[in-house]
């Protein structure tokens, strides 16, 4: 405990002491967790849009005029059967000309000048939101394609995928950039550290002379590299809910239409944890590399 | 409490800062090591406080053979001694009982433990009505008492002290002389290093003379004030 205090003393004074050096390495943490929180946000609202598209995504059967009486209850037995629908619905071709009239009321009198209804009726399949299924829905979707009576099959699943994948790479290209910022600022905190253990290099050389423990030698500055790695990530969240809060202020409505009408979310409590321990450790790795630095510089720690 | 046995320091190039030196220093004894500049004193120290190994030769002090000690054993070896530089090496920003606390706090003593030695030692070199001065506002005598403090508010066994007067007038280093002798007095050991023979004169202990690394003379003090000091042959 008096170590500890001794530590967290030290490193607040000469915090305190180093403030426009310090001040650098808080920059560049708060960038670094800036960045990653501002990924972490964009990732996880995409992710919750798509899986919203994802839950919703159907599997459209067009049922060929010509199919017969047998072959649509075979359709029928083959969609109830199959492990990935959730459910199912016949769209006939009289409830598909009302849609059509309803959706597109200014086409209407192009399709009353046809003698016939040209729409397919179809079934209107549910798929379950397991993401495992993936390759089971395109198996079903094949085996329904080739099936007697089927004018045509239409999934929503392959773009979904698309878009999931472009996120998954947004993800990986973020996570790159983010660890050249996490790596900047662990350096630039250590180099900060190492210049108030420049300017401590007296109270140094007493301790090693006094045989001084080495918690009580390295501890302080590894504690301010917290402080400065913590307060960097402080910065950081507060920018971000001040960037959230303006984005939804002046565009939220916008971003609503884009995120399919559901709003922005701001990150959750876990991340917000998560991103603060990481400035934390981040700072404190710095420190402890400041340290070693230290050391070997003045020949003391 | 100490015993030199063939010690020697090369650095580069071969240069010799002791060479071959064997002396013994007993429990409770006031010894100073004189010479010129570059005789070997301050190397003789460096090596006691174990900042730099000898190249050959042992070196024991109070049963513990230096050059064996672990990096965890040269701490603990460093918590029993003393030591008092010629620069002081207080820390500005400290007040003099920070500087003075400074040494039971990192040694993990309770801060009851921490008050009451630190007052004790501040009262025991008269500066207890300066505790919360700062360096730069006391005069060379002061800081020099303020390190002798910091020397021993851990009870060393054995003070080191490197031209501890070499920054005062006659006068102020004789009190700080009389400040050594009276932790001497308690019984703990105390090596002096000084090239003011003068000092070492009135104040009458034995006194080794390093010349090259090599111990040149050996003169043997009385135990009181302004004694003749004799030549001695022997270690």
């Amino acid at each position: 405990m008096q170590v500890l205090r001794y530590c967290f003393e030290e490193a607040t004074a000469s915090f305190w002491r180093g403030r426009r050096s310090g001040a650098m390495s808080v920059m560049t943490s708060a960038a670094a967790i800036f960045v990653l929180g501002a990924l972490l946000m964009l990732t996880e609202n995409l992710e919750r849009v798509i899986g919203g598209w994802e839950s919703a995504a159907e599997l459209v059967v067009y049922v060929s005029d010509e199919a017969t009486g047998d072959e649509r209850a075979a359709i029928e037995r083959r969609i109830s059967a199959s492990a990935v629908a959730r459910s199912h619905t016949l769209v006939s071709k009289s409830d598909a000309l009302r849609r059509f009239r309803a959706d597109f009321a200014e086409l209407a009198s192009v399709i009353d000048e046809l003698d016939s209804n040209p729409l397919p009726a179809s079934y209107e399949v549910r798929l379950q939101s397991d993401p495992g299924l993936g390759s089971a829905v395109d198996d079903f979707a094949d085996t329904l394609r080739g099936a007697a009576g089927v004018a045509d099959v239409r999934y929503d699943r392959e773009w979904i995928a698309r878009i999931s994948m472009g996120v998954t790479a947004l993800r990986a290209l973020g996570a790159l950039v983010v660890f050249a910022l996490v790596v900047a600022a662990a350096l630039t905190v250590a180099n900060v550290v190492r210049l108030a253990g420049h300017t401590r290099r007296g109270e140094l050389e007493i301790m090693r002379l006094v045989g001084a423990p080495l918690a009580y030698v390295r501890g302080p500055f590894v504690v301010e590299g917290m402080l400065q790695g913590g307060v960097g990530a402080a910065v950081a969240l507060g920018m971000l809910w001040g960037a959230f809060a303006l984005g939804e202020f002046y565009y939220g409505s916008m971003i609503a239409t884009l995120l399919s009408a559901t709003p922005a979310t701001f990150l959750p409590v876990e991340l917000y944890a998560i991103l603060l321990a990481g400035g934390l450790a981040v700072g404190s790795v710095g420190g402890m590399v400041g340290a070693r630095r230290t050391a070997r510089a003045e020949r003391t720690v | 409490m100490i015993e030199a046995h063939h010690l020697s320091k090369v650095y580069d190039r071969g240069l010799y800062a002791l060479r071959d030196l064997s002396l013994t220093v007993e429990h409770g004894e006031f010894v100073f090591l004189t010479g010129p500049s570059g005789a070997g004193k301050s190397t003789l120290l460096r090596l006691l406080l174990r900042q730099e190994l000898a190249s050959e030769g042992e070196l024991v002090v109070d049963g513990e053979h230096l050059s064996d000690l672990t990096a965890s054993q040269v701490q603990a070896y460093r918590r029993s001694i003393g030591f008092i530089f010629q620069d002081f090496k207080l820390i500005p920003r400290k007040t003099v009982l920070e500087n003075v606390a400074f040494v039971p706090r990192v040694l993990s003593a309770s801060a009851t433990q921490q008050r009451r030695k630190t007052f004790q030692v501040l009262k025991w070199v008269g500066l207890q009505h300066r505790m919360n001065a700062y360096p730069v506002e006391l005069s060379g005598g002061e800081q020099q008492r303020v390190a002798i403090a910091r020397a021993l508010v851990n009870d060393p066994m054995l003070v080191l002290a490197d031209e501890p007067t070499g920054n005062l007038d006659p006068d102020l280093s004789l009190e700080i002389m009389n400040l050594l002798r009276e932790i001497n007095a308690r019984g703990t050991t105390v090596l002096v290093a000084t090239h003011d023979r003068e000092l070492i004169r009135r104040v009458g202990r034995r006194a080794i003379t390093l010349d090259h690394g090599q111990i040149v003379e050996v003169m043997d003090g009385d135990r009181g004030d302004g004694v003749v000091v004799r030549p001695v042959t022997a270690v």
